[in-house]
C-alpha cells in the first residue's frame, strides 16, 4: 500500500516537475477529445434532424374525402400488393389532424384558423427501393380516390448524401484526431522520461524492477488522459448547454438526448485515460532497455 | 565473490574493451583496478552490473552466474551490488536523507525500517546532521560520501566504485578511502576502480593492473607501480 502511494506520488511530482510539458498533453487530449465529441454530438443532431425523412413518407398520397373510408381501405390494399412498396400507412383525418396539432403546437394563432375537417386523409409510402417511385407514382395517377401524389424522394435522396457524408467525416475527424491525442500523449511521457533520465538511470543502478519505474509514468499519462478527456466532456456539455438554449426553430432540433450525451461522455472520458495508457506506454517502450 | 572467467567485450565497432580476463575475487577482499584511461577498468564494473553484456566467458556475482540472467532478474543482482562513480549520480530534487532512503523505497522497505537505516548509514559516513540538506549545499567529499551511504544503506555483499575520488582533491580523496576501508572491514567486498597513483600506494591491497583490455598484472599488496619480485601474473 505505502508502495502504490509512493508510485503515485512519483507521477504526481513529475506532474509539478514539468507544468508545461503535462499542459501541453492534457490540452492535446483536451482539444483532440473534445473535437471528437463535438463530431459526435453534430452527427447525432443530422441524424436526429434527418430522421423522419430517411425513413418512411417517400410518398405521400392524399386521398379524396368523398368516397369514403372504404374506398381509401381498398387502395390501401392494392397499394400494399405492390412489389415496390416496402410498408404503406393510412392516415384518417383524425391522425392527420393530430399530427398538425403537434406541428404547431407552439402556435395557437394557426390551430384556431384551421378546421378538423379541411385535413385530408392519405397513405404514406416507404419504398424498398427509392429509385423505383415513379412505377408506383405512374400507376396511382389514374385512380379516382387519389387526390394528389407527393414524391418526396429527390430531397430525401440528396439528404441522404449529405448526411453521409457529413457520417464519414465525423467518423475520419474522430479518427483522426484520437489518434493525435495518441501520439501527443506518447511524445509527452517520452519528454518526462528524458526529463527524468538521470533519475531513471539511478533507480535502475539501485536495482528498482522495470515496473517500478514504468508504473509511475504510465500513472502519469492515463492522469492527463483523464483530465484532458474530463475538460472535452466538461467543454462540449457546456457547448451543447448553450447550443440547445438558442434553439427557436421548430424544425431543427439542437438538443441531443440526455442518455446520449451521458453514454458518451463516460466513454469519451474513459477514452482518455485509455489514450493516456497507450501513449504512455509507447513512449516507454524504447526507454526501459536495460 | 566475483569471478570472471575468459571474459572478453568487443564493442560493436570492434572495439576490444576486455580480452580474456580471469579475475577471482574473494569474499571481503579489497582490490584496486588499475589502468590508463581506456584500458577496460569501467568496462570490467559495468560487466559486473551487466549493465553491458559480455560477448565471450562467464561472470560469477554473489554466487550467481550473470552472463546468462534474465533480464528481469537483474534489478536483484544491483540489489546485491552496491555502487559509487566518480560523479556521485545524486538527484539534484531530493535531499540527502531522501536519497539514500531512494535505494529502500525502490526494493519495497517500508518506511519506519527504512528512516531508521538511513539513520545509522548517516551516521557512518559521518553526515546525521545534514540528511535535510540538498546535494547542492555539498561539498564535492560530502556528495561521494551521501552516494556511498545510498550504495550501502541495505548492506549489499559487494561494493563497486569507479573512480570514487576522480572528482574530489587529495585531502577529500583520504576521507573517501578510509570510509571506503571501514565499508571492508565489515565485510564487503571492493573492487575500486581508479587511476589515482597516491591512494593505491598508500592502501597497499591487492592491485590488478589493465592495458587496453587485459591484465597485465595481478599483485597482492602493492602500490599503484608495483614491485617486480611478487608479480604473480603478466608482463608488466
Amino acid at each position: 500500500m505505502t508502495r502504490l502511494w509512493y508510485l503515485f506520488g512519483e507521477a504526481l511530482t513529475s506532474f509539478r516537475r514539468n507544468v508545461l510539458v503535462v499542459s501541453a498533453a492534457i490540452l492535446a487530449v483536451f482539444i483532440s477529445l473534445a473535437l471528437a465529441f463535438s463530431a459526435l454530438v453534430f452527427n447525432e443532431l443530422v441524424n436526429l434532424n434527418t430522421i423522419r425523412w430517411q425513413q418512411g413518407n417517400h410518398i405521400i398520397v392524399w386521398l379524396q374525402d368523398d368516397l369514403g373510408p372504404i374506398a381509401h381501405t381498398d387502395l390501401l390494399g392494392q397499394i400494399l400488393a405492390y412489389d415496390e412498396v416496402k410498408s404503406a400507412d393510412y392516415f384518417n383525418k383524425a391522425q392527420a389532424y393530430q399530427e398538425f396539432q403537434e406541428m404547431f403546437a407552439d402556435n395557437p394563432a394557426i390551430l384556431d384558423e384551421v378546421d378538423p375537417n379541411v385535413l385530408p386523409a392519405s397513405i404514406r409510402i416507404e419504398l424498398t427501393d427509392v429509385d423505383l417511385y415513379e412505377s408506383v407514382q405512374f400507376r396511382l395517377v389514374g385512380e379516382p380516390v387519389v387526390r394528389k401524389i407527393d414524391v418526396q424522394v429527390e430531397a430525401i435522396e440528396r439528404l441522404l448524401s449529405v448526411t453521409r457524408a457529413l457520417s464519414a467525416i465525423g467518423i475520419g475527424l474522430v479518427v483522426l484526431l484520437t489518434t493525435s491525442a495518441v501520439v501527443l500523449i506518447a511524445n509527452t511521457i517520452r519528454m518526462a522520461i528524458y526529463a527524468r533520465r538521470e533519475e531513471v538511470g539511478i533507480m535502475k543502478l539501485v536495482g528498482a524492477g522495470n515496473w517500478f519505474i514504468r508504473i509511475p509514468f504510465i500513472l502519469e499519462g492515463i492522469i492527463e488522459g483523464l483530465i484532458g478527456g474530463a475538460l472535452a466532456v466538461g467543454a462540449v456539455l457546456f457547448g451543447h448547454y448553450i447550443l440547445s438554449g438558442t434553439s427557436t426553430d421548430f424544425f431543427i432540433r439542437l438538443q441531443v438526448s440526455g442518455d446520449f450525451l451521458l453514454r458518451w461522455s463516460v466513454a469519451i472520458f474513459l477514452f482518455g485515460g485509455f489514450a493516456g495508457f497507450i501513449g504512455s506506454s509507447l513512449g516507454l517502450r524504447r526507454f526501459l532497455k536495460v | 565473490m566475483i569471478r570472471l572467467e575468459g571474459v572478453t567485450k568487443v564493442y560493436d565497432g570492434g572495439i576490444v574493451a576486455a580480452r580474456d580476463v580471469d579475475l577471482d575475487i574473494r569474499k571481503g577482499a579489497f582490490v584496486f583496478l588499475v589502468g590508463p584511461s581506456g584500458s577496460g577498468k569501467s568496462t570490467l564494473i559495468r560487466l559486473c552490473l551487466r549493465e553491458e553484456r559480455l560477448t565471450k566467458g562467464v561472470i560469477w556475482v554473489a554466487g550467481k552466474d550473470i552472463s546468462t540472467l534474465p533480464n528481469w532478474k537483474i534489478p536483484y543482482l544491483r540489489r546485491s551490488v552496491g555502487t559509487v562513480f566518480q560523479d556521485f549520480k545524486l538527484l539534484p530534487s531530493k535531499t540527502v536523507g531522501e536519497n539514500v532512503a531512494f535505494a529502500l523505497e525502490v526494493i519495497g522497505r517500508p518506511r519506519a525500517v527504512a528512516r531508521r537505516q538511513v539513520q545509522q548509514v548517516l551516521e557512518l559516513v559521518g553526515l546525521s546532521t545534514k540528511a535535510d540538506r540538498y546535494p547542492h549545499q555539498l561539498s564535492g567529499g560530502e556528495q561521494q560520501r551521501v552516494s556511498i551511504a545510498r550504495a550501502f544503506v541495505n548492506r549489499p555483499p559487494i561494493l563497486l566504485a569507479d573512480e570514487p575520488t576522480g572528482n574530489l582533491d587529495p585531502a577529500t580523496s583520504v576521507g573517501i578511502m578510509r570510509l571506503l576501508d571501514r565499508i571492508n572491514r565489515t565485510g564487503t567486498t571492493v573492487m575500486m576502480a581508479t587511476h589515482d597513483h597516491a591512494i593505491v600506494d598508500a592502501m597497499q591491497r591487492r592491485v590488478v593492473q589493465l592495458d587496453r583490455g587485459r591484465v597485465v598484472r595481478d599483485q597482492r599488496e602493492s602500490g599503484y607501480e608495483g614491485n617486480l619480485d611478487s608479480t604473480i601474473e603478466g608482463k608488466a
